[in-house]
Formats: structure tokens, C-alpha cells, sequence
């Protein structure tokens, strides 16, 4: 008997609790949603729901020139994409511009991190001097760069010629087989810099104990650097990659700057063609079905990319 | 220690070198365009470019402040970047101790997710529904167009910035004040924000950064001189100046000016909230 009737005024008090809990919990409840309630509106109005109109709009004759055609348009818009006879071009175009500006970025971004862990003077001016192309705005990037690789006066024309590595000025963005390489390259100076920060957060929280043991145990610093140091970038690698895969592919500005797509279509990309689509030829349909494409694409890369770091995160 | 003498003075010329190169590959085209822009026209249609610059001139700059719509479009930018950095902030506040606080309820942990799924979601795919939206709205060639865009673009950003900010503020500091009868908007306000000052200084920076960087947007919803911002204007230029590169230059020497004040002012936290969006976000 003791004991229940030790607990009962206990357990009264913990339910008294528990509804004075409930009062000030739901206060606090209703205050957390208003809070988040201004964010909500913004995302739901200008991303959740415009990204819903461009499925629906995928599947309707959508035409701002010829509004005479509307209604259920099936997989048509889809269709017309695909036997566009440049779309191939387009995707091919955009395969090499995302692999070869993120090997490109990877490659320089390690380089420069490595450098910059390096316990030397000067590192923070260093560091900040290797950030500011990532700052400035990509319109202004690609005007200077268009400007030094412009075939008159152009510096880099000038300086390849009078070392002898060209003959004649040439015109790095107007030529088929250059266009879109030389955008590649405009496009890994500015973004770099990402990874080189990304990377250097990384390489510093790699354990110095564990590179001071396999020292000792006699490794060299190219062996530290293949078996301890680039292992413990793997993940931190994964993510950057992955994100920049995404806004490399997704790059409007940088092409459109630097060469709108031409000349004859050899560096246009998925979302200039997009642009074309819409702002040009006023389809909507068709730029709609082009972009529910792209979101496919990006959402197999995500659940590829969860596999991945789930089967990691596993072992 | 780890590596004998002479590697490891080979090691620091070595490190050096890279770090040299890096900062000439780096900082080049910027001195390059400064340059080009203060020579006069014969000094930049040379096949002997120097940096040496015989007879500096300003007409460049004179050229594109008073022969072009420049000034007009430096100021849209300025007026759209600022009221972008002000929304933002005042809804990524408020979202992000949200966030921090009171992740335990469902419906805000939701909101947690749907604000990193947004940041994924690129632009271009929405630029199609956005213009329609703006369209109907009839708010084409408005500032109001862009501030709305801009603001959707940066909150998510700014929100796990501030998260991240809020997160490092111990929760004794806020109770004390509570017992002491304070709000909790008078909490945010009183307590929180003056403690992560500096921190709320790099978010709206950064919301300013991204704002003023902006290209499509801008390029897309606005069609008239009096409203267009500095990106697509600038990029517009290239027609229009045909090759007046010194006239160019100058105007990307202007435009880059606030952002370098920026980064002055932002080197401390870049690092820091580049990441926090994309990385840890």
C-alpha cells in the first residue's frame, strides 16, 4: 500500500506538469511556425509550386506565338526535344563542360589547398588573393577574360604568338573546336576557389598524430599523401563534387556571356537550349519538358549520391 | 621533423612557387582590366601591351558615366541588392532560430528539409514558371520582380547561417532573459542579434554578394534601361561598344569596386559561410 500511496501525489504533481507542459508547448509551437512561416511562403510560392508548373507544363501545348494551340500535349513536347537536331550536341556539350570544368576545378583546388596547409608565411594574404575570383561577378569574369582572348590586342593572343607557341592570333571563343574549351577554362579559374577552401577545411583536420606515426613507421611524404591524406578527403571530396556537378551543369550565365551557345551551336548546353526554348521561340511546352529532363537527370544523380555516401557511411 | 632539411627547404620553395603562381593566375586578369582601363585608346590597340602606361586617363570612366545608362543601372543594383540583403535577413532570422530552437517539432523539421532540398533546386529550371508567374503578376521590368526572386534564391542560405550562428549561443543566455520577462521576438532582438553581430554582418554581405552577382534573373525579367541592374547592362554593353574594350573595362572595374569592398570587409567569415550553405547545409 505504501508505496502507491507514496507515488500518487508524485504522479498528480507529473501530470500537472505535463498539461502546464502541453499550454506553454503549444505556445511555443505556434510561435515556431510563424517564425518559419515568412520562409515557408517564399519557398512554396516561388520554388515548390513554380517547379510543379513545369511538369504539368511539360505535358501541354504551351506556345506564347501560337496560342491556338493549347491543352494535353502527352509526351509530344517531350518528343520534339529530343529529335531537336541539336539537342544531342547539347547534351554532349554539357557532359563535357561539367566533367572537364570539375576535373579541372578538383585538380587546382587540391593543388592550391595543399600549398596553402603548408605552415609558411603569408598564407592568409595568400588565401585571400586565391578566393577573389570566386567573388566577383561572373558577367565580369567572362568581359575580362573575353577581352584578353580577344583575337586583336588580345594579351593572350599576343604573348602565345611572340613566344612562338602560335603563329597567328587565334580566336579562341569564335572557333568550332575552341568555343567551348576555352569557356571550360574561364569557368575553372573562377570557381576554384570553392574547392581549394573546401578542401583545405579538410586536409586541416586531417590528425597530425596519424601522419607523425606513419612517418615513424618510415613512410615517405608521397606514401603520407596517397595512403593517409587523400583517404581522409574522400568525403569531403564526394560532396563538393557532387554539388558542383549540379551547378556546373546547371550554368546558364557563363556560356551565355562569353559566347551565347554559338558559334553554330558548339558550345550550347541543356540550359541555354532552355533559354532558347523559351525566351525565343516563346515555346513553353518544349523549354518545359527540357527542364523536367534536367530535374530527372539532377534526381538520379541525388539518389545515386545518397547510395553512395549510405554505403559509406555503412562500412 | 617528418622530413629531413633539405626536403623540407625544397618543400617551402616548392609551396611557394605554387602559391605564387596561383596568386599571378588569380589576380592577373583583375590588374589586367584596371590597366586596360586607364590607357588611352592607341596605348590598348598596341601589339606591345605593357602595364607601364604612358599617358593614364580617365576618359574611359568619363565616357561610360556620362554616355551611358551606367549610373542608372549601378543604382538599380544597388537599390535591388539592398532591400534583397534586408528581406532576407529579417526572414532568415526568424527561420533560422526557428531552426536552432525548436527542431523538435515535426512541422519545423520538415521546413529544415524543404529549405535544403530549395537550395538545390537550380534557377534555370525555374526560370520558365517564374517568368510566367511575374508575367501574371504583371511585375515585368519591375524592381519588385527581382527582390522577390532574389529573396526565394538567398533565404535558404542566409537561414542555415544563421542557424549555424544561433547554435553557438548558449541556451542559458536566452532562459536568464526569459525568467526576467523577456519575449521571445525580445529575446532574438535583445540577446541573440547583438551577441552574433559580426555574424549577421557576413549574412548580409553575402545575401548583398549573391544579389549583386546575379545574372539570369536580371537578364530575363527586366527589358527596359530604367530598371535593368549592372550584370545584364554590363553584359549588353558588349554590343553596344562594339570594341571600345577600355569603355568595358572601366565599367567592370566600377561594378567589381563594391564587391572588393565586400570582400574586405568579409574575408574573415568567407570561408566560413561558403561553406555553410552548400557544405554543411
Amino acid at each position: 500500500m505504501k508505496p502507491i500511496e507514496l507515488e500518487r501525489p508524485a504522479k498528480r504533481a507529473g501530470k500537472w506538469r505535463a498539461v502546464a507542459m502541453t499550454l506553454r508547448e503549444k505556445r511555443t509551437k505556434r510561435l515556431a511556425y510563424l517564425f518559419v512561416l515568412p520562409a515557408l511562403l517564399f519557398f512554396v510560392l516561388l520554388n515548390a509550386y513554380p517547379l510543379v508548373t513545369v511538369l504539368l507544363d511539360s505535358f501541354q501545348f504551351k506556345n506564347l506565338m501560337n496560342k491556338a494551340l493549347s491543352g494535353f500535349a502527352g509526351l509530344t513536347n517531350y518528343k520534339e526535344v529530343v529529335q531537336n537536331e541539336y539537342f544531342r550536341t547539347a547534351l554532349k556539350n554539357t557532359a563535357v563542360w561539367t566533367i572537364l570544368s570539375v576535373a579541372g576545378e578538383y585538380a587546382l583546388g587540391l593543388l592550391s589547398a595543399l600549398a596553402l596547409n603548408q605552415q609558411i608565411k603569408g598564407r592568409t594574404l595568400f588565401r585571400a588573393i586565391i578566393i577573389i575570383p570566386w567573388v566577383v561577378p561572373i558577367v565580369i569574369a567572362g568581359m575580362t577574360w573575353t577581352w584578353m582572348l580577344t583575337p586583336d590586342y588580345g594579351i593572350i593572343n599576343l604573348w602565345l604568338v611572340k613566344l612562338g607557341l602560335l603563329k597567328e592570333p587565334y580566336y579562341w571563343l569564335g572557333e568550332l573546336n575552341t568555343a567551348l574549351l576555352t569557356v571550360v577554362f574561364v569557368n575553372v579559374w573562377r570557381s576554384f576557389p570553392f574547392y581549394t577552401i573546401s578542401l583545405l577545411a579538410g586536409l586541416q583536420s586531417v590528425s597530425r598524430d596519424i601522419v607523425e606515426a606513419a612517418a615513424i613507421d618510415g613512410a615517405g611524404v608521397r606514401r603520407r599523401f596517397w595512403y593517409i591524406v587523400l583517404p581522409q578527403l574522400k568525403t569531403v571530396s564526394l560532396t563538393i563534387v557532387f554539388i558542383h556537378i549540379i551547378w556546373t551543369a546547371i550554368n546558364f550565365d557563363f556560356i551565355w556571356v562569353m559566347t551565347e551557345g554559338g558559334p553554330l551551336y558548339s558550345s550550347e548546353t541543356l540550359p541555354i537550349m532552355i533559354y532558347r526554348y523559351a525566351m525565343q521561340d516563346y515555346n513553353f511546352g518544349n523549354a518545359s519538358a527540357l527542364a523536367s529532363m534536367m530535374l530527372g537527370f539532377m534526381i538520379s544523380g541525388f539518389i545515386l549520391y545518397y547510395f553512395f555516401s549510405v554505403r559509406k557511411n555503412r562500412r | 621533423m617528418l622530413i629531413s632539411r633539405s626536403k623540407q627547404r625544397f618543400l617551402t620553395l616548392l609551396t611557394y612557387a605554387v602559391l605564387i603562381g596561383f596568386s599571378v593566375y588569380c589576380l592577373f586578369p583583375f590588374l589586367w582590366m584596371l590597366a586596360t582601363s586607364i590607357k588611352p585608346d592607341a596605348e590598348i590597340r598596341t601589339v606591345n601591351p605593357t602595364f607601364w602606361i604612358s599617358a593614364p586617363t580617365w576618359k574611359h570612366f568619363e565616357n561610360v558615366l556620362h554616355g551611358s545608362a551606367f549610373l542608372t543601372f549601378f543604382k538599380n543594383s544597388v537599390f535591388i541588392s539592398a532591400v534583397t540583403t534586408g528581406a532576407s535577413l529579417i526572414i532568415s532570422i526568424f527561420a533560422g532560430y526557428a531552426l536552432s530552437r525548436f527542431v523538435r517539432f515535426r512541422g519545423v523539421k520538415l521546413f529544415g528539409i524543404a529549405m535544403l532540398l530549395s537550395q538545390m533546386i537550380p534557377g534555370v529550371l525555374l526560370l520558365i514558371p517564374l517568368y510566367l508567374v511575374m508575367k501574371n503578376l504583371s511585375l515585368i521590368n519591375t524592381y519588385s520582380s527581382l527582390i522577390l526572386a532574389y529573396t526565394t534564391f538567398t533565404v535558404p542560405l542566409c537561414t542555415f547561417m544563421m542557424k549555424g550562428f544561433f547554435d553557438s549561443v548558449p541556451f542559458e543566455m536566452e532562459e536568464s532573459a526569459e525568467i526576467d520577462g523577456c519575449s521571445r521576438v525580445g529575446i532574438i532582438f535583445r540577446i541573440l542579434m547583438p551577441v552574433s553581430l559580426p555574424s549577421l554582418v557576413a549574412t548580409s554581405l553575402f545575401a548583398f554578394l549573391n544579389a549583386w552577382n546575379e545574372f539570369m534573373f536580371g537578364f530575363v525579367f527586366i527589358n527596359d534601361e530604367e530598371h535593368r541592374t549592372l550584370t545584364p547592362g554590363i553584359s549588353l554593353f558588349k554590343g553596344l561598344y562594339q570594341t571600345d574594350w577600355g569603355s568595358m573595362m572601366a565599367a567592370s572595374v566600377m561594378s567589381v569596386l563594391p564587391v572588393v569592398i565586400i570582400f574586405v570587409f568579409l574575408q574573415k567569415f568567407l570561408v566560413e559561410g561558403m561553406t555553410a550553405g552548400a557544405v554543411k547545409g
